[in-house]
C-alpha cells in the first residue's frame, strides 16, 4: 500500500464507519435429523472502516454468516442464538418487520453473487433504481439517479445507458456492478459482498476488485467480503477470517494469517493453492472432505478428521478462541505450541 | 459497444415483425384450407361427385346439378384438380364457404356466424374467469404452499383438473337443474322474450349462461392454479426476490416482481385457449345444448355436412393463427428480453 493510499485511508476511517461485532452466533437448520447447526458460536468483529476477508470452503457456513448481518437467514434456517450489533443501529437480530426492512439497503447494503442474477429481468435498471428510492422515502428521486450515475461512472461505466438496459444487456461484470451500485446508492455504511467475484473472468475479477477497495476508502464503509478465493481476498481485504464447518477457525490481519497461519486447517488451505511460478505438484489438496451439516462431529475439534496434528484432546474438546497478538485462533494445537514458545520466553 | 438505446425496437423493426407474423399466419391458412379441400375431395365416396351425381338421379340436367353442387361445396364438381382448386380458393377469398347440406341452402359462413354467438362470449366469460380465479389462487396457494390453506388450493387445483368437463357439467346439472332447480337445464335462452336489448331477454341469456360459464371455468381452473403454483414456488427461489428483499423494497415491489414473472408463461397458454375458444367446448355445448360452435362441428359431421365441416374447421384455424400472433406481439409489450436479443 503506498503512502498516498494509506494516508487517504486513514482520513476515510476517521469519517464515521460504524463497526460491526457478531457475538455467539448459532444459526441451526431444519433438517429431518433435527435442527444441525451451519454456523455455531461464532464471535467476529468488523473493526471500522476495514474489509473483512472470510473464506471457507463450500457448506463451512460463509453465506449464512452474511445472510446472518441482515437477519435474513432464509427458512428451514434460523438464527438460534447470539447478536450482530452494528454501531447506530443496535442489535440487527432483534429487528423486526419495517424496522428490519429499512435497515437493509439503507444502512446495510448486500451484493450478491455475480452469476446469479440479482435483478428483475422485466424492468430496466433505472426502474429498479426508482422501486429501491421509493421503498425507502428517498424524497429527491432525482438525486439519487444522479448518485446512480455517478457511482456507475465511477466504476467505469455510462451511468445513462445502464440505468435505460435490462439485466439481459448487461454483461456479467457490469451486472456485478451494477449490484455493488444499487448496495451503495442509499449511503449503506456496512457493506456485505457474497462471493462478489465468482463465476467472472480473471480481468473483470480484478477489475471489481478494485472498485470495491477504493469505493470501500472513498465513502468509509465497513465492508465483509465472503469468499472462497483465498487470492481475491489477498488482494482486497485487511483482516481474514478463515471458517470451517460453522465455526471460525482463525481470524486476523490478512498478511499475517496468509504468511503465518496458526491453524492446521488456513495452512491446509494456503498449502492447496497452485503458484503461479514453481512446480504445480507442491500445491496438495487437502485430505479428507469438507463436512456436511449431517457429518458434524457432535463433539470435539470440527476439523480433527482431516487434521494432521490432531491429539487426544481433540476428539472430547471443542477449542477455545484464543485471543493474542490481535489474532484469534481455536486449535488445542496451536494453544499448545503458543504456550510452549511463551514458556520458553520465560525461562 | 454501441450506444444506440438497446431493447427498444424501432418502427420499422416493428411492421417488419408484425408482416412477417401475417405472412406466416396466411400461409398456415392456406395450408388448413388446401388440406380441408384435399378431404372434401378426396374422401372415400366422393361427396361432391355424389350431390352431383344424385342431383342428376332426381332429374336435373347436368348443368343444373353442376351449379348447384358448386353453390354448395364452393367449386365445380366435374373437371380436373387444379380448376376445382382454383375455383375453391377462389370463392376462399370472396369468404364464400359454400353453402350446408343439412340445413339445406343456407351458408355455412351464416351458420358460422350464429353458431359463435353463442360460443364466444360463454368461453370466453370462462376461459378470463379461470383464468383470473387460478392465477389468484395460484400466487396464494404457492405463497402459504407449507400451510393447511395452500395445500387444499393445490389439491382443489389436482382434483378438478383431473375431473373430466362432462362430469362437472353433468353433475352441475343434476344440482342445481333437477335436485335443485334454480337453474336452466339447457338452452342459451327462454323462448318467450323477444331478442334485443332489452332486461328480460339479457336476464335469460344470463341466467341460462351461468351453468355452461361455471363448468368451464371449473374445468379449466385447475390447470391455470397448477402452472401459477409451480411458476410461483420457481420465481420465489430466484435470487432477484431474495435481493429485492436485501435491499429493503417494500413488499408491494417484491410482490409484483414476483407476480409479473410468475404470469409471464402463462399468457402463451391464456392467448391459445382464447383461440381456441372457436373450437368451442364441444361437451358443455352438448349437455347444456348450446348452440355453439363444438355443436355445430359435431352436428356438421354426424350428417357428412362437408361444407359446413371445412368451413368450421377454417375458422378454428384462424382463430388459432390469429392468437398466436398475439401472443408474440403480446410478448414483445410484456417481455423486454423478448424485443431484440441483444446481451452486451
Amino acid at each position: 500500500m503506498t503512502a498516498h493510499t494509506a494516508a487517504r485511508d486513514m482520513a476515510a476511517r476517521d469519517m464515521e464507519a460504524p463497526g460491526v461485532a457478531i457475538r455467539d452466533l448459532t444459526v441451526v437448520y431444519k433438517t429431518p435429523a433435527g435442527e444441525l447447526p451451519a454456523v455455531r458460536g461464532v464471535d467476529l468483529t468488523l473493526a471500522p472502516g476495514t474489509i473483512t476477508g472470510v473464506v471457507g470452503e463450500s457448506g463451512s457456513g460463509k453465506s449464512t454468516l452474511a445472510l446472518s448481518l441482515l437477519n435474513a437467514v432464509q427458512p428451514p434456517g434460523r438464527i438460534a442464538a447470539g447478536s450482530v450489533e452494528i454501531d447506530g443501529l443496535g442489535d440487527v437480530l432483534t429487528l423486526r418487520g419495517e424496522d428490519l426492512r429499512r435497515a437493509r439497503g439503507r444502512q446495510v447494503g448486500y451484493v450478491f453473487q455475480a452469476a446469479q442474477n440479482s435483478l428483475n429481468p422485466l424492468k430496466t435498471i433505472g426502474k429498479q433504481l426508482l422501486d429501491l428510492g421509493r421503498s425507502h422515502d428517498v424524497e429527491d428521486l432525482r438525486g439519487l439517479v444522479r448518485d446512480a450515475k455517478d457511482l456507475l461512472a465511477r466504476m467505469g461505466m455510462d451511468g445513462a445507458r445502464v440505468l435505460d438496459s435490462y439485466q439481459h444487456e448487461l454483461s456479467g461484470g457490469m451486472r456485478q456492478r451494477v449490484g455493488i451500485m444499487l448496495a451503495l446508492v442509499l449511503n449503506a455504511k456496512v457493506v456485505v459482498l457474497d462471493e462478489p467475484t465468482t463465476a467472472l473472468d480473471m480481468i473483470t475479477q480484478a477489475t471489481i476488485l478494485r472498485i470495491i477497495r477504493e469505493v470501500h476508502e472513498e465513502r468509509a464503509l465497513t465492508t465483509l467480503v465472503i469468499t472462497h478465493d483465498v487470492g481475491a481476498v489477498a488482494e482486497v481485504a485487511d483482516s481474514l477470517a478463515v471458517m470451517y464447518g460453522g465455526r471460525v477457525v482463525e481470524h486476523g490481519p490478512v498478511t499475517e494469517v496468509l504468511g503465518d497461519a496458526w491453524h492446521p486447517y488456513t495452512q491446509g488451505l494456503i498449502r492447496a493453492i497452485p503458484r503461479l511460478s514453481g512446480d504445480l505438484s507442491l500445491a496438495r489438496a487437502l485430505p479428507g472432505r469438507p463436512p456436511t451439516l449431517g457429518t458434524l462431529p457432535k463433539q470435539g475439534c470440527v476439523f480433527r478428521e482431516r487434521c494432521e496434528r490432531r491429539m487426544e484432546v481433540c476428539e472430547t474438546d471443542e477449542p477455545m478462541s484464543v485471543n493474542r497478538d490481535g489474532r484469534t485462533v481455536a486449535c488445542h494445537a496451536t494453544d499448545r505450541h503458543l504456550t510452549l514458545v511463551k514458556r520458553k520466553e520465560f525461562v | 459497444m454501441t450506444h444506440a438505446v438497446p431493447g427498444r425496437p424501432r418502427l420499422g423493426a416493428i411492421a417488419r415483425k408484425i408482416g412477417g407474423h401475417l405472412v406466416r399466419g396466411l400461409a398456415m391458412i392456406w395450408v388448413v384450407a388446401t388440406i380441408s379441400f384435399v378431404i372434401i375431395r378426396e374422401i372415400p365416396g366422393n361427396p361432391v361427385l355424389g350431390q352431383y351425381e344424385s342431383l342428376i338421379q332426381k332429374g336435373m340436367s347436368p348443368e343444373q346439378a353442376e351449379r348447384a353442387t358448386a353453390v354448395l361445396y364452393g367449386f365445380l364438381p366435374t373437371g380436373n384438380l387444379w380448376q376445382q382448386y382454383v375455383g375453391y380458393m377462389g370463392s376462399l377469398l370472396h369468404l364464400d364457404l359454400g353453402r350446408s347440406l343439412s340445413t339445406p341452402g343456407v351458408e355455412v359462413t351464416t351458420l358460422i356466424g350464429h353458431a359463435a354467438r353463442w360460443t364466444v362470449l360463454p368461453v370466453l366469460a370462462g376461459t378470463l374467469l379461470s383464468f383470473l380465479l387460478g392465477v389468484t389462487m395460484g400466487v396464494y396457494a404457492a405463497i402459504k404452499r407449507s400451510g393447511k390453506l395452500g395445500d387444499a388450493l393445490a389439491l382443489s387445483g389436482s382434483l378438478l383438473h383431473g375431473v373430466p368437463v362432462y362430469v362437472i357439467g353433468l353433475l352441475l346439472t343434476a344440482v342445481f337443474a333437477t335436485l335443485w332447480p334454480i337453474m336452466p337445464s339447457g338452452g342459451p335462452v327462454d323462448v318467450e322474450f323477444v331478442p334485443g336489448f332489452n332486461a328480460g331477454y339479457i336476464g335469460s341469456l344470463v341466467h341460462h349462461a351461468v351453468l355452461p360459464v361455471v363448468t368451464y371455468t371449473l374445468a379449466s381452473y385447475g390447470g391455470w392454479i397448477l402452472a401459477m403454483k409451480s411458476n410461483v414456488v420457481a420465481v420465489l427461489g430466484d435470487d432477484f426476490i431474495l435481493a429485492a428483499e436485501l435491499r429493503g423494497l417494500r413488499r408491494g415491489f417484491v410482490f409484483r416482481y414476483l407476480a409479473r414473472n410468475a404470469i409471464l408463461p402463462l399468457f402463451t397458454i391464456l392467448a391459445l385457449s382464447v383461440g381456441m375458444l372457436f373450437g368451442g367446448s364441444i361437451f358443455i355445448e352438448e349437455i347444456f345444448n348450446y348452440p355453439g360452435l363444438g355443436l355445430l362441428l359435431v352436428n356438421s359431421i354426424s350428417s357428412r355436412d362437408y361444407a359446413l365441416m371445412g368451413g368450421t374447421f377454417l375458422v378454428i384455424t384462424v382463430g388459432i393463427v390469429v392468437a398466436n400472433i398475439a401472443a408474440d406481439l403480446l410478448y414483445t409489450v410484456i417481455d423486454p428480453r423478448v424485443r431484440s436479443g441483444g446481451a452486451a
